[in-house]
């Protein structure tokens, strides 16, 4: 499938999340997507524990923030400012639907990064070439980063520096931040001298949609219509 | 006839009140190979990168005189307009990538520079072609080796089609093979299309039999200008370290304790083995160089000597303390002052950072902020930083990438001054680095197999 209608696929999921009503509906397309990313790569696991544990975080704390229902679980002290602690379950349910939807956002985002090809959705793009392009080298800094993350503690151990605790692995980000700094620039300076930047470019010619394709488009648009009606 | 002319160029960049380069006058004709040499830290990046408009336009600073290329005045023109006359290839592949795939990188500049659309794919596999990569036109560029890559760089600068060739130490990460064969790629098609090009080499042995003239390069002027010939009698005179042939250490001292050894060693990476029953001893007092080419499991070895990585098969036994020297170590420093960063491993004792600092001859830089240093002096820092903790086994990796010969010379005769203190192992693609500075050296083959003790 072309690049082209695969985001469009994803976007149409992405929105499909964001329209659903139903719990159930998110978990399943929170599991496909899952599915769909482990699949793709062996460090597709970075993303999926992150988003993991991002949601996990939106679930537990929502309880708390909102003020919903009349089926408490659990009532607790009266904290100054906050007010009386208490969840209810209808809280949890709206927990569990923030943490699926912000799941559903995420997982599209991984699938995005790790299975499409982002030359070929580069090479199709009719305009916004130069968004496309930084959206395209951005998509490229989690696994950069992820490898100098790395590199740094292994250098650290080479050492016989353990890399434990937070205030080891605090101290790593400034190098993390100047090396990406000093790559952005190479790059920069690399991309100026093969004459990026100077208009009037032309590209390789975009191979035509095959019918995949255009089923893709079709399904997407089908899906965000679900999204609306149904989910 | 000059593709480019230099005439009267003083440059200094923001910050330092020192001139990168001072008053250079160069012409360049089509079809000649220029071989830059100098010190690190000389001016032959700045020089390079004025060629191009990237100085003054990409890097600020101050700028006197005049460079010309086909006719057009650099400060004029911007590099991204300068771009298809000349075209550049830098010192780090993975850093020069923009696409994911080997033929949209080498189109990127055709697209850019507004090739015709339905020229494009031809030229892109043409330039494939000429370098016999070809078969690597559909794969993602992060697969490749460092060989392929540089060569996928090279593809990129030649489908430009450009009049001058600029290659900035294009082979700092090649083993002798790989690089002789980029730097033969490079000349023919110097030869064979009448391009200029200019080639800055920190291994000059290689480059000065493809050059035809020589310009060194040192505290920002051009201190020689010759065909080859003439360059190297000058080298001779002046600057022995570029053109000397480097003498094995004498008087070693009879090897003590074993201090590592593997047995049968093994290591894959996701089931891909890099070292398959290795067998290593390492003693107290001797260095041994590791030699081979680029994916023969020589940086494995050296992390399964040095406790990084341990065997997935067979055994490894290590006594005492090692420390390592990973690549591109100048990038690795997490503290802002040198002596902390040395002082991290050691519990903060200042008294031995100092020591190890001032070993490396850094006593000056105590206070100074790792990033502020000079490149070659980051690594020295680096090797301060691996030194303090006094380890028994000391491990190096490919610890002369980048350094220049002199440099080489002084980091060999100051191993071989400590060499008596542990035990050393030096994982190198510089055979002149490795002759001067081991007592024994090992050579592998493409798959971690001895091929020569």
């Amino acid at each position: 499938m072309s690049p082209g209608p695969a985001l469009a696929l994803l976007g149409a999921v992405v929105a499909a999340a964001l329209l659903a009503t139903h719990t159930a509906s998110l978990a399943v397309i929170v599991v496909v997507l899952t599915v769909v990313a482990v699949r793709a790569a062996r460090h597709a696991w970075v993303y999926v524990a992150g988003i993991a544990f991002s949601a996990a975080t939106i679930f537990v704390i929502t309880p708390f923030v909102e003020t919903l229902g009349s089926h408490p679980i659990w009532t607790g002290p009266i904290v100054p400012v906050v007010g009386e602690l208490d969840v209810t379950r209808e809280e949890l349910w709206s927990g569990a639907h923030g943490a699926l939807r912000f799941a559903a956002v995420g997982l599209a985002f991984a699938v995005y990064a790790l299975v499409l090809d982002h030359d070929r959705l580069l090479e199709g793009t009719r305009f916004a070439r130069r968004f496309v392009l930084t959206v395209v080298l951005a998509t490229r800094l989690a696994p950069t980063l992820d490898r100098d993350a790395r590199a740094l503690a292994e250098a650290m151990r080479a050492r016989g520096i353990e890399v434990r605790g937070v205030r080891t692995r605090t101290r790593l980000l400034s190098p993390l931040l100047a090396g990406s700094l000093e790559r952005a620039l190479n790059l920069a300076e690399a991309m100026e001298a093969r004459g990026y930047g100077r208009g009037a470019t032309t590209r390789l010619p975009r191979a035509s949609w095959s019918n995949a394709d255009r089923a893709a488009v079709a399904f997407a648009a089908a899906v965000v219509a679900l999204g609306v009606l149904w989910l | 006839m000059a593709v480019a002319r230099v005439d009267g160029l003083s440059f200094t960049y923001p910050g330092p009140a020192r001139p990168a380069l001072a008053d250079v006058s160069l012409e360049f004709e089509a079809g000649e190979v220029v071989l830059v040499l100098g010190p690190s830290g000389s001016g032959k990046s700045t020089l390079l990168r004025a060629l191009g408009g990237l100085v003054p336009h990409f890097h600020g600073g101050t700028f006197a005189g005049r460079v010309e290329l086909g006719g057009a005045d650099t400060r004029r023109h911007r590099p991204s307009e300068l771009a298809g006359a000349i075209a550049y290839v830098f010192q780090d592949p993975e850093e020069q990538l923009v696409r994911e795939r080997v033929d949209g990188e080498v189109a990127f500049g055709l697209e850019n520079t507004g090739a015709p659309a339905n020229a494009i794919r031809a030229r892109t596999h043409a330039a494939l072609d000429a370098l016999g990569v070809a078969h690597l036109a559909g794969r993602r560029v992060h697969d490749l080796s460092g060989g392929e890559l540089q060569r996928v760089c090279l593809a990129g600068a030649l489908a430009l089609e450009p009049t001058l060739l600029v290659l900035d130490e294009p082979t700092s990460q090649l083993d002798p093979d790989a690089a002789g064969e980029l730097l033969d790629l490079a000349t023919r098609q110097a030869h064979d299309h009448g391009l200029a090009v200019v080639l800055s080499e920190q291994r000059p042995a290689n480059a000065l039999e493809h050059a035809d003239r020589v310009l060194f390069v040192d505290g920002g002027r051009v201190v020689c200008d010759a065909r080859v010939e003439d360059a190297v009698a000058w080298l001779e005179r002046h600057r022995p370290a570029y053109v000397a042939n480097p003498e094995p250490p004498s008087g070693s001292p009879s090897p003590g304790d074993v201090v590592c050894s593997l047995r049968a060693a093994s290591y894959a990476y996701r089931d891909v083995p890099a070292v398959d029953g290795f067998d290593l001893e390492l003693r107290s007092g001797e260095i041994v160089a590791l030699l081979g080419p680029n994916g023969s499991g020589k940086t494995t070895i050296a992390k399964l000597c040095a406790g990084l990585l341990e065997p997935q098969r067979g055994t490894v036994t290590r006594r005492g303390r090692a420390t390592m020297l990973l690549q591109d170590a100048g990038r690795h420093s997490v503290r802002d002052r040198a002596e902390d960063e040395v002082a991290l491993a050691i519990r903060g004792d200042r008294r031995r950072a100092r020591a190890a600092l001032e070993s490396v001859g850094l006593g000056s830089a105590v206070e100074r902020h790792p990033h502020d240093l000079s490149s070659g002096e980051r690594e020295r820092l680096a090797l301060a930083a691996v030194l303090a903790p006094e380890p028994d086994l000391l491990v190096l990796d490919e610890p002369t990438k980048g350094a220049d010969p002199e440099r080489k010379q002084a980091l060999a005769a100051f191993l071989r001054a400590q060499a008596h203190e542990r035990a050393t192992l030096v994982v190198t693609h510089d055979l002149g680095f490795a002759h001067a500075v081991a007592d024994r050296r090992i050579e592998l083959g493409a798959a971690a197999e001895l091929v020569h003790a």
